[in-house]
C-alpha cells in the first residue's frame, strides 16, 4: 500500500515521454536547487524556533503543572494548516508589512503550528524524568531554567531528537502555509514547486523528481530517527 | 381499473430512474459552480425536465482543469465506455491538450447556436486547432487595476507602466508565474510588448531562433520586478490594492467586478487595458468523447450559448464578458450592467488590446525563461 505509489513516483521521476532519463533531475538541479536549500533552511529555522519556545515552556510546566497554559500550548495541534497560514498572514501584515511572505514569516508560522506537537512530545519526556533528579538539582540551588538546561534536556535528549526530526520532516513537506503566506516570486518551498510543475504545466515527471528529492531529505532525518530508536533498544 | 392503477404507479415510480443525470464538472471557482447550480441548471431544467444536473466543482486555477483531464485520461486509458463526465468547464491550456489527445467530442456543429461561437480563441488555442470542440462559457480579461486617488493618470501602455513602476517602487503588484494565470498573462503581455512578436508567438510555427529575443524580454522583466511587489495570487493582488499596499496591479477583471459587487473592494479601483495588450483567457465548455449523455450535454451547452442566457446570467449577474458573439449579446443587457462592464475598459479597448495566449511551445519557453532568469 505504501511502497507501490512510492515506487510509481520514483519510476516516473526517471521517465520522460516513455524513455528512461535523468533529464527530470537535471531540471530540478537547474531550476530548483536554490529552492531545495531554501526549504531546508526554512524547515531548520522553523524547527529551531519551535524548540526555542517549547523547551523553556515545557521546563516551566514540568516544575509547576498549570493546566490552562498547557492547554493553550497544545491548541495549535487542532488548528488546520490553511487556517494558521491565513491567520498569521492577516495578523502580521499590518504590523510588519512584507514579513509574512518572507522566509522568516513562513518559519514563524510553521513554528506556531508545530508548537503543539513539540509540547506534547517534550512534556511527556520531561515528566518521565524522575522527580529525585530535579529535587537534587534544586537542593544545590538550581532554578527552573538551570534544571531544564542541565537536567531535563540532557535526560530527554533522545526524545528531543526524535521530536525534532518529526517536526523537521513535517516542515519540509509543508504546503498550505507557504501557499497562503508566500509570494509568486523568489525562492519557494519544494511542495509549491511540485504543485506548480503539476498544476500549471501538467509535468508529472519533474514533479515526481522534486518529490523524490523531498523523500531523500526526509529520509535523511528518518535515518537518524531509526538509529535513535535502535540505540534506545540496545541501551 | 387495475391496469390504469398499475400504469399510474409505473409513471410515479419511473421518472427518477428514467431521468437523464447530466454530470457537469466545473474546473473553476465556487462562484462559477454556483451559477450552474442555481441559475443555469434550473433554467435548463425548465426546458428539459427529463434532465437532472449533477454539478461538481474541482477547485480553482489550472489544477482544477488538470483534475478533470486526469480523470478523463484515466477512463480513456482503461478503455472504459460511457465516461462519467458529460460536460466539463476547463481552461484553454487543458482543453487544447485534451483536443490534441483525442479526448473530446466535436459537438459544436450539432448546436443550434453554433453560428454564435466565433472568434480566434474558438479556432485555435495554444497552437492546437480546437474549432468545433469548444464553446467559451465566458471570456475573462487580464487588466491593470489602479487606485485613482493615487494614480490620477493611469498608464495607457506598457511603456507608461514601466516608467510609473520605476518612479513608484513597490507600488505595482502582480503574482509572478507561480501565483496563477493572471501573472502568467501579464508576463506574456510583457513579452509581446518587448519582442513585438505577438503574431509569431500566437500563430506559430515554433521557431527556436526566437528564444534570444524572448530571453532579452524576460531579462528586462527581471529588472522591472525589482520595483514590483510580487503577490501570492490574483486575490493577493486585489487584497493589496484594497488595503492600499499597492496602487496598481495586474488582475482578472471578473474577480475585480465580483469583489466590488460583493462590497469587498474599494469601489473606486478601476481597470485599464494597456497597449499593446494583455491576454484574454476563456473557460471552455467541452463534451468528453465518450460522455454517457452526449445528446443532453450538447443541449445544455446550447442553452448556455443562447444570447438571452448569456446576457442575463453571464454578463448582468456576474460581470463576465460574453462567451459567444458579443454583437448578439450586448444589445440584450441593461444600460446599468453595460456601464459596470465597460467602466475603465471600453468595448473598443477590448477590440484593440485583447490578446491571445501564445502557442504551447512559446508559452513553455517563456515560463521556463522566467523561472531561470527572474525566479
Amino acid at each position: 500500500m505504501f511502497l507501490w505509489p512510492l515506487a510509481a513516483s520514483v519510476a516516473a521521476s526517471f521517465t520522460r515521454d516513455g524513455a528512461l532519463t535523468l533529464a527530470n533531475y537535471e531540471t530540478v538541479r537547474r531550476l530548483y536547487a536554490v529552492d531545495v536549500a531554501y526549504t531546508v533552511g526554512v524547515a531548520a529555522a522553523g524547527t529551531a524556533l519551535t524548540f526555542a519556545v517549547a523547551i523553556p515552556a515545557c521546563g516551566w510546566l514540568r516544575a509547576r503543572a498549570f493546566g490552562p497554559v498547557e492547554f493553550l500550548l497544545k491548541v495549535p495541534l487542532f488548528v488546520p494548516f490553511v487556517v494558521v497560514g491565513h491567520a498569521l498572514r492577516v495578523f502580521m501584515s499590518p504590523y510588519v508589512p512584507g514579513f509574512s511572505s518572507s522566509w522568516g514569516g513562513i518559519a514563524v508560522a510553521l513554528a506556531w503550528k508545530h508548537l503543539g506537537l513539540a509540547v506534547l512530545l517534550l512534556l511527556g519526556a520531561f515528566r518521565s524524568v524522575d522527580e529525585s533528579y530535579l529535587e537534587a538539582a534544586r537542593n544545590f540551588g538550581a532554578g527552573t531554567g538551570r534544571v531544564t538546561r542541565d537536567v531535563l534536556v540532557p535526560m530527554a535528549a533522545s526524545s528531543l531528537a526524535v521530536s525534532g526530526i518529526l517536526i523537521f520532516s513535517s516542515m519540509l513537506a509543508s504546503f498550505s502555509i507557504p501557499l497562503m503566506m508566500g509570494r509568486g516570486g523568489g525562492p519557494q518551498m519544494l511542495m509549491i514547486d511540485v504543485y506548480y510543475r503539476f498544476g500549471q504545466h501538467g509535468d508529472f515527471a519533474t514533479a515526481s523528481a522534486l518529490g523524490v528529492v523531498a523523500y531523500l531529505l526526509a529520509m535523511g532525518a528518518a535515518l537518524v530517527y531509526v538509529r535513535r530508536l535502535t540505540a534506545g533498544r540496545h541501551a | 381499473m387495475l391496469v390504469r392503477l398499475l400504469a399510474l404507479l409505473l409513471v410515479l415510480a419511473v421518472p427518477a430512474s428514467a431521468a437523464t443525470r447530466l454530470n457537469v464538472a466545473i474546473g473553476a471557482d465556487v462562484n462559477v459552480v454556483e451559477v450552474h447550480k442555481t441559475l443555469l441548471g434550473p433554467g435548463f431544467k425548465a426546458l428539459a425536465p427529463d434532465v437532472d444536473l449533477n454539478v461538481v466543482g474541482t477547485g480553482t486555477g489550472e489544477p482544477a482543469s488538470r483534475a478533470i483531464y486526469t480523470k478523463l485520461k484515466a477512463q480513456a486509458d482503461t478503455g472504459r465506455k460511457d465516461w462519467d463526465i458529460d460536460v466539463a468547464l476547463v481552461s484553454m491550456a487543458v482543453a487544447s491538450q485534451m483536443v490534441k489527445e483525442g479526448l473530446l467530442l466535436a459537438y459544436v456543429p450539432q448546436m443550434k447556436n453554433a453560428a454564435l461561437v466565433k472568434g480566434a480563441e474558438v479556432k485555435e488555442a495554444f497552437g492546437v486547432k480546437v474549432d468545433g470542440y469548444v464553446v467559451p462559457m465566458f471570456q475573462n480579461q487580464i487588466a491593470i487595476a489602479y487606485n485613482p486617488a493615487k494614480v490620477p493618470t493611469p498608464p495607457k501602455s506598457f511603456d507608461d507602466l514601466a516608467a510609473w513602476a520605476k518612479a513608484n517602487p513597490g507600488k505595482f503588484g502582480y503574482n509572478g508565474i507561480k501565483g496563477g494565470v493572471s501573472g502568467v498573462g501579464f508576463t506574456m503581455g510583457w513579452v509581446y510588448w518587448k519582442t513585438g512578436l505577438y503574431t509569431q508567438l500566437t500563430q506559430g510555427p515554433f521557431d527556436k531562433a526566437r528564444e534570444g529575443a524572448i530571453r532579452t524580454a524576460v531579462t528586462a522583466l527581471r529588472d522591472f520586478n525589482r520595483d514590483a511587489f510580487i503577490t501570492n495570487g490574483n486575490a493577493g493582488t486585489l487584497d493589496a490594492l484594497n488595503r492600499g499596499e499597492i496602487w496598481m496591479g495586474a488582475v482578472w477583471i471578473d474577480q475585480l467586478v465580483a469583489w466590488k459587487n460583493e462590497g469587498r473592494m474599494d469601489p473606486s479601483i478601476t481597470p485599464a487595458l494597456i497597449a499593446p495588450g494583455l491576454p484574454i483567457y476563456p473557460l471552455y465548455l467541452v463534451v468528453p468523447r465518450e460522455a454517457a449523455n452526449r445528446e443532453a450535454a450538447v443541449r445544455y451547452i446550447d442553452y448556455i450559448a443562447t444570447p438571452e442566457v448569456q446576457a442575463k446570467a453571464i454578463v448582468e449577474r456576474f460581470g463576465w464578458y460574453p462567451g459567444v458573439d458579443a454583437e448578439r449579446v450586448l444589445p440584450l443587457i441593461s444600460p446599468k450592467a453595460k456601464e459596470l462592464l465597460f467602466k475603465g475598459v471600453s468595448a473598443s479597448d477590448l477590440a484593440r488590446f485583447s490578446r491571445q495566449m501564445p502557442i504551447k511551445e512559446y508559452h513553455d519557453l517563456i515560463t521556463l525563461a522566467y523561472e531561470e532568469i527572474v525566479r
